[in-house]
């Protein structure tokens, strides 16, 4: 019996459904948290959570990949360039009370948008597709995708790493 | 032989029942035991034979050969009394040990420790009737996730630091956590060549492809310089000597951990240890075959463990070997080592393995192949220590200007 | 699929018991008397007089920049590797724009000095 057969005798469903939302209430909860703490390296802190949320969804979907990628760059080199740039300009233990900004109704009125656009963007663009039971996405497939169907995107990639390094040199002038 | 496509763990591939729960949870208990004895043993190991090297005798009161030392340390600092800095912020401080230790335990799941890895083996053990790999869990992408876990690693020593609200923890934290960015680049780079060799992330596929010889060893296969610049980026990962900049006690006092005491300290000191046992394990599989080795009489799965605790200890002397004959490295010189010396030829031995590959795939003539890349390789040296010179220079006028006296003429 | 990451959520939590457990063990066992003295930031005997700086050379930020550009191609690099044998020399290629690119603006970087730590060592100039 081949290993796909067997998995795809397996119920996973319920233990995807009740992992799925206890991941999803954290992230929320956790995203909450980072707009409204009151020290600016928790707040840090809590956006990783947000997004250690996101690469366990990856994995209850079988994108393993993804998610080893989503912690790799997110969660191991993207947050620690935050924590980086925080500490460059002031990480005060404590609370501190000018991390607020008074426009709150603009905030709302842009994330609400962003939201709208989002939100009906996938579902207009998935409306009908179902993802496969027990779909698994190997390294091999992603691969696959990457150097046939978005070999284009895959040396924009390294024209925007090259915009990224010129960025840093200009960071780097007479500091 | 099975022919794992998707690297997964043959305990699965039945229904997952009492037993087979019963299976994982005994390793997973199995695995967090022996890696805490594992870290006791290490600590003793490493202070013996620091000790011999010095001529000195070393921890010798507490058990036959003092092995119990580090059994009445911890001990001892379960009794000591547990500070938090008043100037700390503590929610911060209390999370940052976690930090550290969770991701030292987790990074050990993805190392085969034995199974039959023999001429013809399939690295698996039959155990109540089942079969099973000896490692706690196989992921498809096992070296990725090694590189997560070791990313998620600098989160205890800059967080520790930075909580603790004091000048030189702060200090060391941040020297810390950019040392440990610095080579983590050069430690995943280096294992492309490995992952090019075998086609696969899986850890144990890594390790299955490296049986029946030690020509068939990445170190071998790979030409020995991945391993070379991966041994050097890992002991710079664990901050290690000669790269224990970290905890230069001579100008840091400890380090990120200087504020913490009792047994928030001793989860650092745990998770150090750990993690070079498990640096060491992980060498051992990518590099040496992990539990590959000949087998004789008796259970084919024994002798893969054996020739994995044997290989294993060689690399645990390997890094005390460093930490007593190798000087401290100043802070510039670790760094231009890792991004101007490691990065570029890691990167570089990598496009040139894959040349050499894909040219003996096509029946190119290995000569040409290797002068041509061989050339492009000089170029791109070439164009480093150009860039390297140039900048040189320029830091060299600038000082000049800076230098001469204003008003002098 | 699952089941091969749960072993993994296992050991995790047994890491995180295992930590609170020994802190709580410590509470009960270890003796609380703190000082002012003792909960004043170590400086080896000194009172502190400064609080801890704020600020740090920008070189850091650039370190962590530049970590991300180089993360990336690792996460693009490995992928190739697993199947550059079924692309063949088109692969081979692709992959040569995308690290040439890379590696020379990582040149361009080092030539402009955003990797240089520390003063120069100081040309003494010989006088007699």
């Amino acid at each position: 019996m081949s290993a796909a057969a067997v998995l795809a005798d397996i119920d996973w469903h319920v233990e995807q459904q009740v992992f799925f939302y206890l991941i999803a209430t954290t992230q929320v909860v956790a995203a909450w948290r980072v707009v409204t703490t009151k020290n600016i390296v928790h707040a840090a802190l809590y956006l990783v959570v947000v997004l250690a949320g996101v690469a366990a969804q990856f994995i209850l979907l079988g994108a393993e990949f993804i998610a080893s990628t989503q912690v790799l760059v997110y969660i191991g080199a993207v947050i620690v360039l935050f924590l980086f740039g925080i500490m460059l300009t002031q990480a005060r233990i404590g609370a501190e009370n000018d991390l607020d900004q008074p426009n709150r109704l603009p905030a709302v009125l842009t994330a609400g948008l962003l939201a709208i656009l989002t939100v009906s963007t996938v579902i207009r663009t998935f409306e009908d597709v179902e993802l496969p039971d027990n779909s698994r996405t190997t390294t091999a497939s992603v691969s696959d995708s990457i150097f046939s169907d978005y070999i284009i995107a895959f040396e924009a990639v390294s024209v925007l790493l090259l915009a990224a390094l010129i960025g840093a040199i200009v960071v780097a002038r007479k500091d | 032989m099975r022919t794992n496509v998707f690297a997964l763990d043959p305990l699965f591939l039945d229904d997952v029942g009492f037993e087979e729960v019963g299976i994982v949870l005994l390793k997973v208990v199995v695995a967090f035991v022996m890696l805490l004895v594992s870290v006791m043993l290490m600590v003793w190991f490493e202070r013996k034979f620091i000790s011999d090297m010095q001529n000195r005798i070393g921890p010798n009161v507490a058990g036959p050969f003092g092995i119990l030392q580090t059994f009445a340390d911890g001990i001892k600092l379960f009794f000591k009394e547990d500070l938090i800095p008043e100037r700390s912020d503590r929610f911060v401080f209390k999370l940052a040990p976690y930090l550290s230790l969770v991701p030292a335990f987790l990074v050990f799941v993805i190392v085969p420790i034995g199974g039959d890895f023999g001429e013809d083996g399939d690295g698996t053990v039959t155990w109540f009737g089942h079969e099973t790999f000896l490692q706690v869990a196989d992921a498809p992408v096992g070296v990725l996730f090694f590189l997560a876990m070791s990313s998620l690693a600098v989160y205890g020593v800059m967080l520790a630091g930075w909580s603790s609200g004091s000048k030189y923890p702060l200090l060391g934290s941040v020297r810390a956590s950019a040392q440990m960015v610095s080579y983590e680049a050069a430690l995943g780079l280096s294992l492309a060549a490995v992952i090019l060799k075998t086609g696969s992330l899986s850890s144990h596929d890594i390790a299955l492809a490296q049986t029946g010889g030690i020509v068939n060893w990445n170190v071998l296969a790979t030409g020995i310089v991945p391993f070379v610049i991966f041994l050097i980026a890992g002991t710079a990962e664990l901050n290690r000597p000669p790269f224990d900049l970290v905890e230069a006690e001579q100008e840091l006092v400890g380090g990120f951990h200087t504020e913490y005491s009792s047994l928030r300290f001793a989860l650092f000191f745990l998770a150090e240890f750990m993690n070079t046992v498990t640096m060491s394990a992980i060498i051992v599989t990518l590099f040496f075959g992990g539990p590959a080795g000949p087998t004789y009489a008796g259970p084919a799965w024994l002798w893969g463990m054996f020739w994995f605790m044997l290989k294993l200890l060689v690399f645990l002397g390997v890094f005390v070997w460093f930490r007593a004959t190798l000087p401290r490295l100043r802070y510039d010189q670790l760094m231009d080592l890792g991004w101007k010396i490691l990065i570029p030829l890691s990167l570089g031995w990598f496009l040139f393995v894959a040349a050499l590959e894909i040219g003996d795939n096509r029946g190119w003539s290995r000569v040409v192949v290797a002068i041509v890349s061989g050339a492009a390789l000089a170029l791109g040296a070439l164009l480093m220590s150009a860039a390297i010179s140039a900048s040189r220079r320029q830091r060299l006028d600038e000082q000049a200007e800076s230098d001469s006296p204003v008003g002098a003429r | 699929m699952l089941g091969q990451y749960l072993p993994i959520l296992a050991l995790g939590v047994l890491a995180v018991l295992f930590a609170a457990v020994s802190f709580v063990a410590s509470k009960l066992l270890a003796p609380r008397r703190p000082t002012s003295a003792k909960a004043a930031p170590y400086e080896c005997g000194i009172v502190p007089t400064k609080e801890a700086p704020e600020r740090f050379p920008v070189r850091f930020f650039l370190v962590a920049m530049i970590f991300i550009v180089f993360d990336i191609e690792i996460i693009f690099i490995y992928p190739w590797a697993t199947i550059f044998e079924g692309l063949g020399l088109y692969g081979l290629v692709a992959m040569l724009i995308f690290a040439f690119a890379v590696f020379e603006s990582f040149v361009y970087l080092v030539g402009n000095g955003a990797l240089d730590w520390g003063p120069l060592k100081k040309q003494v100039p010989r006088t007699r």
